[in-house]
């Protein structure tokens, strides 16, 4: 004789009320789980979601390495120190550095090297080439912005504050070029950084000032057929996916 | 007809991978056997279009991978697991699900539940936001399968899906392979003979880049009747006589 | 293995399993009690929504009070929203349960108000239990006391001891439900 008066309080369970047969509750476990494990795109994502029209590439876009808030932070640090630097001493650091950082900031932006998941993504309805394009534009893009406001905020010329854009646009090209052919993100950021250095040492060399990389408007067809160069090794490098047997 | 393959073959160098296979199948539950080396997972990247085939007619389906438009409606239809899945160990499983299901052009409204039902039915449903850095190799491996499955695909590869799953894990993981056969086509390539016998309901078996076996498990299994060949099993007895007699023509020939 | 009260405070943390736990404690007797009053597609939104409720808002679930009838509670609140969204034609009422009852009755009410009965129905014991046959026999089917004594085969004191207790264990549990339901 069980006890019913033990007080059990008013709408409890009863062990006998088992779940009737025509209700699915996994299906609902599902629902509540969907609600629950659900991840809320910020309004940024969002934002590029509507503007590239595919809220994947949106995603794939905000989870690049050399956009997060960490990456960021170190690069504004590193160009605004230049900044100071040329205010204390007069020689446009930030014309110097701009093109490596942006370099660094390229190689790590995709790839084999970079992406764990590689053969997987090759795989995907968004291709990796997109995917490519749109976070190296957008960490070109981002850096090119960075640079320019310290550049501005630096005093420096005209001619500094825009002459390393081309310079830039070269030194990431390679970058992604030897990232994506040697797989490795290591690669990309030592080939980039490397030929700037030797760029600028380079142009010091010739023309007597560290800056003639810069502002030697002779260089910049050169440069830009080296960038188109370098393009055409990544476009080449994504179209055949190397595997072994 | 999901996959319709003709003497498709693949080169690297002056390795032949894959040397000329023939392929037709429609919705089931497919098993692709073979020692190492002998090119299953070459074949299985030509069918989740991530390698283009050295010459051959390959169409996927009903689609040709060859143009842009076509491979990604394939794209879009397709489950992929490879052999060597990387992971970002920054992500929890739910997101990792996510993030794939989105780049196979899902629309957003259907992705978290979606994603709910493919981590449930790898049997994660308690790890869904644990992050990846924190799992073992089997729970991995059981997220790469659920971002495969992640989109109800029509075609789903799935290259050594059962690495690093105890034995449970592999009776809840052919009992999944079985209810999606239904209405996908699924080839499981695997060196374990033994997932295949109970799972699929074509078995082929793949040496030196060639078909040298194509049927039921049970014909496999006739194949090994006395003759004395290696195996603990019948079907594993079945596998040694047809790769033993594959390899004795091409010896002779 | 966590007892209720623990579960709760886990998912007023943001522990997700520590729900998933939960739900499959009490979901089936949820929907056995629901599903007497709603059809089984209804029941299943109303659990989904009472489970999404539970996750938003376990903090203010005091420990110590009895967590299945907190769930209740947030259940039967759900189900009246979903029957004021959804009309009172998503109600499951046999012809018999509105018979008798006033013209004007709210369906929806009468709807909730007959979960109600049901849940503290459940207080008598298992279908089939002392209390509950004779609930059933003397209460709902209407009979004397002597058919139901002989039907039961017990004297007609016993009968009576147990209509006794029956009632006040429905009025225990009406009295309580009511407070639970109508207390938010």
């Amino acid at each position: 004789m069980s006890d019913m008066d033990a007080g059990r309080p008013p709408g409890a369970p009863a062990p006998w009320e088992t779940a009737p047969p025509d209700v699915d509750l996994s299906r609902v476990w599902t629902s509540v789980a969907a609600e629950v494990w659900r991840r809320r795109p910020g309004p940024l994502e969002r934002a590029a979601g509507r503007l590239l029209r595919s809220p994947g590439l949106a995603r794939a876009l905000v989870t690049t390495p050399s956009l997060l808030l960490a990456w960021i932070i170190a690069t504004v640090v590193v160009l605004f120190a230049g900044a100071g630097a040329t205010l204390a001493t007069g020689t446009p650091y930030v014309a110097l550095l701009a093109p490596a950082v942006a370099a660094a900031g390229i190689a790590y932006a995709y790839g084999p090297g970079i992406d764990p998941a590689w053969e997987l993504s090759q795989s995907m309805a968004v291709s990796d080439r997109i995917v490519l394009l749109v976070r190296a534009l957008a960490v070109f893009g981002l850096n090119a912005a960075l640079g320019l406001a310290a550049s501005a905020a630096s005093g420096a010329a005209a001619a500094l504050t825009f002459g390393w854009l081309v310079p830039m646009t070269a030194a990431c090209a390679l970058a992604l070029a030897a990232a994506t052919l040697a797989r490795s993100a290591i690669v990309g950021v030592a080939a980039g950084v490397a030929a700037w250095v030797i760029a600028v040492l380079s142009g010091a060399a010739a023309g007597g000032q560290f800056t003639t990389a810069v502002t030697n408007t002779a260089l910049v067809l050169p440069y830009l057929a080296f960038a188109a160069c370098c393009s055409a090794v990544v476009l080449y490098a994504t179209r055949i996916p190397r595997g072994t047997s | 007809m999901n996959i319709d393959i003709t003497d498709l073959t693949r080169r690297f160098g002056r390795t032949q991978a894959v040397a000329g296979v023939d392929l037709r199948t429609g919705a089931g539950v497919f098993g692709l056997l073979g020692p190492n080396g002998a090119g299953k997972t070459s074949l299985l990247r030509m069918m989740a279009t991530v390698l283009p085939p050295t010459s051959g007619r390959l169409r996927l389906l009903g689609r040709d991978p060859g143009s842009y438009g076509p491979r990604r409606e394939i794209r879009r239809r397709l489950g992929y697991l490879p052999q060597n899945l990387g992971y970002y160990p920054g992500f929890t499983v739910a997101e990792f699900v996510e993030y794939f299901a989105l780049l196979k052009d899902m629309p957003p409204g259907q992705v978290p539940r979606a994603v709910a039902a493919a981590v449930g039915q790898v049997g994660l449903g308690d790890k869904a936001r644990a992050k990846l850095r924190t799992l073992s190799g089997g729970m991995l491996r059981r997220a790469g399968i659920a971002q495969a499955i992640v989109n109800g695909p029509e075609l789903l590869l799935l290259d050594e899906p059962t690495a690093g799953l105890d034995p449970e894990q592999r009776v809840a993981f052919r009992a999944l392979l079985r209810d999606l056969g239904q209405r996908a086509t699924v080839i499981v390539s695997t060196h374990l003979v033994e997932d295949v016998g109970a799972a699929c309901t074509e078995v082929a078996l793949m040496d030196a880049g060639k078909l040298v076996f194509q049927g039921t498990p049970d014909e496999l299994i006739a194949r090994g009747e006395g003759t004395g060949a290696a195996g603990d099993a019948p079907l594993e007895r079945g596998y040694s006589a047809v790769l033993a007699a594959a390899r004795s023509t091409t010896a002779a020939a | 293995m966590d007892d209720d009260d623990g579960l709760v405070a886990r998912v007023a943390a943001g522990d997700d399993t520590a729900l998933r736990e939960l739900f499959s404690r009490h979901a089936p007797w949820l929907a056995a009690r629901l599903r007497a009053v709603l059809p089984a597609a209804e029941v299943e939104d109303v659990l989904q929504e009472t489970f999404l409720a539970v996750w938003r808002g376990a903090d203010g679930y005091r420990a110590g009070g009895a967590a299945g009838a907190w769930l209740w509670g947030i259940a039967r609140r759900q189900a009246a929203l979903l029957l004021r969204r959804r009309g009172p034609a998503a109600a499951a009422l046999p012809d018999g349960a509105t018979a008798g009852a006033p013209q004007a009755a709210d369906p929806a009410e009468v709807a909730l108000a007959r979960a109600d009965l049901t849940a503290a129905v459940a207080a008598l014991g298992p279908p089939g239990g002392p209390e509950r046959e004779v609930w059933r026999l003397l209460y709902v089917e209407d009979r004397p006391v002597a058919e139901v004594a002989a039907l039961l085969e017990v004297p007609p004191g016993t009968v009576k001891s147990r209509a006794h207790r029956a009632r006040r264990l429905l009025r225990a549990a009406l009295r309580g439900g009511a407070a639970e339901g109508g207390s938010r």
